[in-house]
């Protein structure tokens, strides 16, 4: 008989590779707890320490409580107990890749616990989570009986990819299963997410923050004498931990793209072609498209190659044009290229005038840029901004505007529109004139601090 | 609470039909249909603040009687659904059974508009002994589409339910919903009775106005009583007695002002100030852009330039506006104007 081996080392990815079995080999990253800091180690493993006391406790007074409802099925029924929502979950929030599913996963491996795991790449309708978590943490499974079998650890990863439409009935599924888990339960995610509001106030929250340049070396020279790369510096590795921001999981993966490469290149440029991060891509984009570019040729070459959402890349040139081109009739030009672009996008939406999608690449990137004459040679380093405004071109108003217009609109029969453009700049001006007024006016209407104070302002 | 109300915009409200300043053809035409109980649907043509949509509302109140709270509705079609509303409206919508082909299994939607502000009411049956409801929609012609859904409204409910539209354009209204309705035409309030009103005012008020001055205010204002009524309670912070001068000192117009100093802004050649300026007229008085551009037109038109400048700009304006119709992003298309001009006063 042949037997079967599998070389675990071969074909692994190194962030498998690599992952720590246990605690105390993880670079632990700092958490918090609101303000406070905490070893994130510890505070789980008590967490899941106090769960088993807790759940026992708790299940011995149910058995209690159904032997009580059985015998007394005529009286008055007693309800069955539940585990506080904070001692059955908790929440691991972080950036991605600095450990929250390793220590998970680790912390299980350290108890010998078995871990079941879902994740974003499992539906997770209200039926799917049914079905694969609720068994297990309501009964024992048959192996049970007949040997005892691991405790497990239930681990939802990457919560905030639940999707409304896909995912629907989720959340409600996992706040029951919260209520009923016979097992600890673990959260990860990695930003607030408003749809997740109602597990946020049940369970308590760690906020895992973002690991140290410094740990981040250490682990990254381990691997590299590990693997035996050679022919990368202590600064290259400086550089490829700098443009992960903190994220362990990347620094991995870039080292092992590096190393699978050929060393032909410059390490350098090598490790500033991984790059992950969006944002900072249209900054050096927008940079790029009005200090390098010479020809419509090289425009085209540049927004072609970026992946960045052509959506969005024309406000971007719209906020940061006048920051590279000063001269009126060079901002004409400039203007004029950009609001065709701007008109041949609306009509390529509305009627689907797809062939005209050409006319409007050229324009907003090489029309805008190639309408200043001289380019200085050498430019000085300009700040890139977000596109600070944004308009929607439908009527909307913002949280303090509702409130003064709602109030406004009790006492005196007026629309919104009328009252924003019409009745507020009259008042405006009416107290302006005396204080006293403003007292009476804010007084009539009952309005509060924050709305007096906008009429106040000029 | 206070009981003097601080705004005497608000304070002098015709709180009856009668009190309504001037305009006794219309009235007596209104009192008329009170007195039979019954009248077609009806639309208010005019211009805008001259109290259109004071006297739909007085009409209504004097017609319902005890009534008026549960069966009138006032609709402002120009202000977009609040997002509960525009859910709510996607959520009725049906899928039909009976179309068959390509339409077979569309959902089929009215316009949210009219699915969730009109047909409820209308549907609703009369409350009390009123002979039938009252809706008044404002800014009718703002609906533009959606009016050829009204077509249907009006005739399937008209017995249950009676509109009065007000539209300041008379224009912009579709023949069909015309030929629906008895047409008013809703003039300014005539001087006579104009001035009756401000004298009374004034005297309640006890400001003294100097000769002559009525007749000034009555041209500010262009007829417009609320508008007139603002004007003189910002005088009579300054003193007792109104003059000419102090009329003209505190007739302005805010949003006009506004725009009016972005044209000069322009003019001065400093673009991305103008630009700053643009964008705080925007977030202040919320302006679509034609809006905008139509105020500009009307600034533009004020200011001593020569006639080839002035046409050269009403080009422009005229090439933006047409821009921004079809355009994504208003802002690119102020931006476009505001650089056209900023480098046309360099030419000059």
């Amino acid at each position: 008989m042949v037997k079967l081996t599998i070389k675990p080392n071969d074909k692994m990815p190194w962030v498998e590779k690599y992952r720590p079995k246990s605690v105390n080999d993880m670079a632990l990253p700092s958490a918090r707890v609101g303000r406070q800091k905490v070893n994130i180690a510890e505070e789980l493993r008590k967490f899941i320490v106090e769960f088993f006391i807790e759940r026992i406790k708790i299940n011995e007074k149910n058995k209690a409580i159904r032997i009580y409802n059985r015998t007394h099925e005529e009286k008055e029924q007693k309800e069955e107990l539940k585990l506080a929502p904070e001692k059955a979950a908790v929440l691991l929030e972080g950036p991605p890749g600095v450990g929250k599913t390793t220590i998970a996963y680790a912390l299980a491996n350290d108890l010998n616990m078995e871990v079941i795991e879902t994740n974003a790449s499992d539906t997770r309708t209200k039926a799917s989570l049914e079905s694969k978590l609720s068994e297990t943490t309501k009964s024992k499974g048959i192996m049970d009986f007949i040997v005892e079998s691991k405790k497990k650890l239930i681990l939802i990863d990457e919560v905030d990819g639940i999707y409304g439409v896909t995912d629907r009935g989720a959340v409600p599924t996992i706040l029951k299963l919260i209520e009923n888990t016979q097992f600890p339960i673990i959260m990860c995610s990695n930003e607030y997410k408003q749809s997740l509001q109602s597990l946020y106030t049940k369970i308590k929250k760690f906020e895992i923050e973002s690991l140290t340049n410094d740990e981040m070396l250490k682990i990254a020279k381990k691997i590299v004498s590990k693997e035996k790369i050679t022919g990368l510096s202590v600064s290259d590795l400086n550089l490829i931990i700098d443009k992960n921001h903190g994220d362990l999981r990347g620094v991995i993966n870039d080292l092992q793209g590096i190393s699978q490469g050929s060393f032909d290149k410059d390490n350098k440029d090598l490790i500033l072609n991984l790059n992950r991060d969006n944002t900072e891509e249209i900054f050096s984009l927008v940079r790029d498209l009005f200090q390098k570019v010479n020809t419509l040729k090289e425009a085209r070459a540049l927004t072609n190659k970026s992946d960045v959402d052509y959506n969005f890349l024309y406000k971007w040139i719209n906020e940061n044009l006048t920051s590279f081109i000063r001269l009126n009739r060079e901002i004409v030009n400039a203007y004029e290229n950009l609001s065709l672009a701007d008109e041949i996008f609306g009509r390529i939406k509305k009627n689907q005038y797809w062939s005209l999608l050409p006319y409007f690449y050229d324009l907003f990137a090489g029309g805008v840029v190639l309408s200043r004459k001289n380019r200085p040679p050498d430019e000085s380093y300009h700040r890139i901004v977000f596109p600070r405004y944004t308009s929607s071109g439908f009527f909307s108003l913002n949280a303090n505007e509702k409130s003064i217009v709602d109030k406004i609109q009790k006492k005196y029969v007026v629309s919104d529109i009328e009252a924003v453009q019409d009745f507020i700049p009259f008042l405006r001006s009416l107290c302006s004139s005396s204080r006293k007024l403003l007292g009476n006016v804010s007084d009539w209407f009952e309005l509060d601090a924050k709305e007096k104070k906008l009429l106040k302002q000029e | 609470m206070l009981s003097e109300i601080p705004v005497w915009r608000i304070k002098y409200m015709p709180k009856t039909l009668d009190e309504v300043c001037g305009r006794d053809q219309i009235k007596e035409r209104l009192k008329k249909a009170i007195h039979q109980r019954n009248f077609p649907h009806l639309l208010f043509v005019g211009e805008n603040s001259i109290g259109k949509t004071t006297i739909a509302n007085l009409f209504s109140k004097e017609f319902l009687g005890s009534l008026y709270d549960t069966n009138s509705k006032l609709v402002y079609s120009k202000v977009p659904l609040t997002e509960e509303e525009t859910k709510q409206a996607r959520s009725e919508a049906y899928v039909s059974q009976t179309k068959l082909g390509s339409l077979a299994g569309r959902s089929i939607t009215t316009p949210a508009f009219i699915r969730v502000k009109i047909k409820p009411f209308v549907q609703l049956k009369v409350l009390g002994n009123a002979p039938f409801k009252i809706l008044i929609v404002k800014n009718f012609d703002s609906l533009g589409f959606n009016q050829q859904a009204f077509r249907r409204l009006m005739e399937k409910y008209g017995t249950n339910c009676r509109m009065i539209l007000i539209t300041t354009k008379i224009s912009r209204i579709i023949d069909p919903i015309m030929s629906r309705c008895q047409i008013f035409l809703i003039s300014p309030a005539e001087f006579g009775s104009f001035r009756d009103l401000i004298e009374r005012i004034a005297q309640k008020e006890s400001l003294k106005i100097e000769q002559g001055v009525i007749e000034i205010l009555y041209k500010i204002s262009e007829g417009k009583i609320s508008r007139a009524i603002d004007l003189l309670q910002l005088c009579s912070i300054g003193g007792e007695i109104v003059t000419s001068e102090m009329l003209y000192e505190n007739s302005f117009n805010a949003k006009h002002d506004m725009v009016r100093a972005l044209i000069l802004m322009c003019f001065k050649g400093n673009f991305t100030k103008a630009r700053e300026l643009s964008r705080k007229i925007q977030t202040r008085y919320k302006f679509s852009s034609q809006e905008l551009f139509q105020i500009m037109l009307i600034e533009m038109k004020k200011l001593p330039l020569s006639k080839y400048s002035r046409s050269k700009i009403i080009n422009y304006i005229a090439d933006a506006d047409f821009r921004a119709i079809d355009g994504r992003d208003t802002d690119i298309q102020i931006s476009n104007l505001i650089a056209k001009i900023c480098s046309f006063s360099e030419v000059l």
